[in-house]
């Protein structure tokens, strides 16, 4: 059964229609891309199904339970981590910090607990840290982890993004354009990335993207969106010989 | 080996104030002085209230001295109206100023902690306005709430003298150790990643108006703490030490300690509060009130000089983040692109 489900979805933005009657679905486990031109809707769908914007009609449905109306913390601890097309992490904390804060959550102790410095927060935080330096281990970021997250080099702060999304223990991750600005060869390693972090968290993902290569790389499904609506659906294949997605991307054929 | 790190601190502090007692006791530094030096710890407890909610967790407040009052009055009123004489009173009057203001600044966070940056800034100002209003003008409270003891416009007299330089000086140790136990949790880290990036840590699952509201309680605690123990060492209140000027004044010294810093804001803060008061001596009696035009001289050329603040968000000795937990195994399996 499907993890994400779409159903309808539309948000206007006084008379304008960012996103109008979208639906899609993401299988448990899949990797779908949603692509689509500039100004199509696409980032609007993530702070739709993050919480951050509030749907005008439409559902969205994780897990079987409709998310609609939850603060996007509540999304959060359901399950669901997403990353920024502009990278927004906090400059001024620990590339260890950064990490440590998606576990935020999770945390059992209280006020109190950390004012004394009680047992009870000793374990936890203990426990917490080694599993935030495990991560940026496994991120290659582990040499960096005092170091200030603005002071990382670009393609190291996408991947600390991504870590740090991963860290909240997600089921379902949303990226937001994670190839933005890269290089061809920081896009075929971030294509191994997305394939080792599939394997390795067993996480579903949801892909919105401009690089036509990755796209087309790793998506097994893909959903076309154009003006706020579902232009096209289907596999990369079908996507590439659709010629109403040709149009949309490159305009109309003179001849 | 924990024991040894908490040591060194530990005794520095109690030298520290085993020496300013020796030397108050001896006259060396008269009683005019053990004023100043408690006036500095007041001042520092305040604004590392403020510290907590707008350099730590970036929430810009103009109306902090108003939370300051809330504290002294509220404690003073306790006090004087009990006749309150005995140490043990004494601690239930700081907890009542704590308290009050720490549950004001629950009500009135609830609604305005909303607002970002500026907007949050006239909001606190306007609060801060309301509360020196309400003060001046307590005679229309007479026959309730002890209304009739506060002393309006006139100032409020006959607080009983229950505060020393013990009490401000164990009090800004606690201040410290809590704020920095606080700082290195996950509250803290929560508070922090609310100043760098409000949505981020929302889709982090950072339940950001629970931690905004947390960090704005705790802040204004602290100012009603810090306003008990002023009430009972200078036991004369009147309003216009609460006003506008007076938030501005503790903003400025979290900004020049560099905002979230601890050590910065003490530092920032005791400095402030000697330069005010060295500059008396040094300056001939005509010229007395330059020193509001010397000091913002300072600040200006502070800014230019560390336009982050003296701290710049660093910390000293014990204050620095704990980073003594053992290091991991590599783990095995790592991601692909990485060779480091």
């Amino acid at each position: 059964m499907s993890l994400l489900k779409v159903d309808n979805l539309s948000r206007y933005f006084g008379g304008l229609a960012a996103v109008s009657k979208v639906s899609f679905e993401v299988p448990q486990g899949g990797l779908h891309g949603l692509i689509g031109p500039n100004g199509a809707g696409k980032t609007t769908v993530f702070n739709l199904i993050t919480g951050i914007y509030q749907p005008s009609s439409g559902d969205i449905r994780f897990d079987g339970k409709s998310i609609v109306g939850l603060e996007p913390y509540r999304v959060t601890a359901l399950g669901i981590a997403r990353t920024f097309q502009n990278i927004r992490l906090f400059g001024g904390l620990t590339v260890l910090d950064n990490v440590r804060t998606a576990y935020n959550c999770r945390v059992q102790y209280n006020l109190a607990d950390a004012v004394l410095r009680t047992r009870r927060f000793q374990a936890e935080e203990r426990q917490l840290t080694e599993q935030a330096r495990e991560f940026l281990s496994v991120f290659g970021l582990l040499d960096r982890q005092y170091e200030l997250a603005r002071s990382l080099p670009y393609g190291e702060q996408r991947r600390l993004e991504i870590a740090r999304a991963l860290a909240s223990q997600p089921r379902l991750l949303l990226l937001d354009e994670p190839a933005a600005g890269m290089n061809p060869a920081e896009v075929r390693q971030l294509m191994s990335l997305i394939e080792f972090i599939r394997t390795r968290f067993s996480v579903t993902i949801l892909l919105i993207e401009h690089q036509m290569g990755l796209v087309m790389g790793v998506c097994e499904h893909i959903t076309v969106v154009d003006f706020g609506q579902v232009l096209a659906r289907g596999t990369p294949k079908e996507i590439q010989d659709n010629p109403a997605v040709i149009e949309a991307y490159l305009g109309k054929s003179v001849a | 080996m924990k024991a040894a790190r908490l040591l060194l601190p530990l005794v520095v502090v109690l030298a520290v104030y085993a020496v300013l007692q020796i030397l108050f006791m001896t006259e060396v530094l008269n009683a005019y002085w053990e004023k100043i030096f408690s006036l500095s710890a007041f001042v520092t407890i305040c604004c590392l209230g403020l510290g907590i909610i707008y350099g730590f967790t970036g929430q810009f407040s103009l109306g902090h001295a108003a939370f300051y009052g809330i504290g002294a009055y509220s404690a003073a009123l306790f006090t004087k109206a009990l006749q309150v004489d005995s140490a043990l009173g004494f601690l239930v009057a700081i907890l009542i100023g704590g308290a009050s203001a720490g549950l004001v600044g629950f009500l009135i966070g609830l609604p305005i902690l909303r607002l970002r940056s500026d907007y949050l800034g006239i909001a606190t100002l306007g609060f801060g306005v309301m509360v020196k209003t309400g003060l001046d003008n307590t005679d229309g409270l007479a026959g309730l709430l002890g209304g009739d003891l506060l002393g309006g416009a006139r100032g409020m007299t006959g607080i009983p003298p229950l505060a020393s330089f013990t009490w401000a000086f164990g009090f800004l140790v606690i201040a410290v150790i809590v704020l920095r136990n606080f700082v290195y949790s996950n509250l803290g880290r929560a508070c922090l990643a609310i100043r760098e990036d409000e949505i981020a840590a929302d889709v982090m699952g950072v339940n950001t108006t629970r931690y905004k509201t947390i960090a704005f309680v705790i802040g204004c605690a602290y100012a009603g703490v810090a306003g008990a123990l002023y009430a009972h060492f200078y036991r004369f209140l009147h309003p216009s030490n609460f006003d506008f000027l007076k938030s501005v004044d503790f903003l400025m010294v979290v900004v020049l300690g560099g905002l979230g810093s601890i050590t910065g804001t003490v530092i920032a803060a005791v400095g402030w509060t000697f330069l005010l008061e060295g500059l008396r001596f040094v300056l001939p009696s005509n010229l007395l009130d330059f020193r509001m035009v010397i000091y913002p001289l300072i600040l200006i050329a502070m800014m230019l000089l560390r336009p982050r603040g003296l701290f710049g968000g660093n910390e000293l000795g014990p204050l620095k983040p704990p980073i003594d937990e053992p290091q991991p195994k590599a783990s095995e399996a790592r991601s692909p692109g990485v060779t480091a």
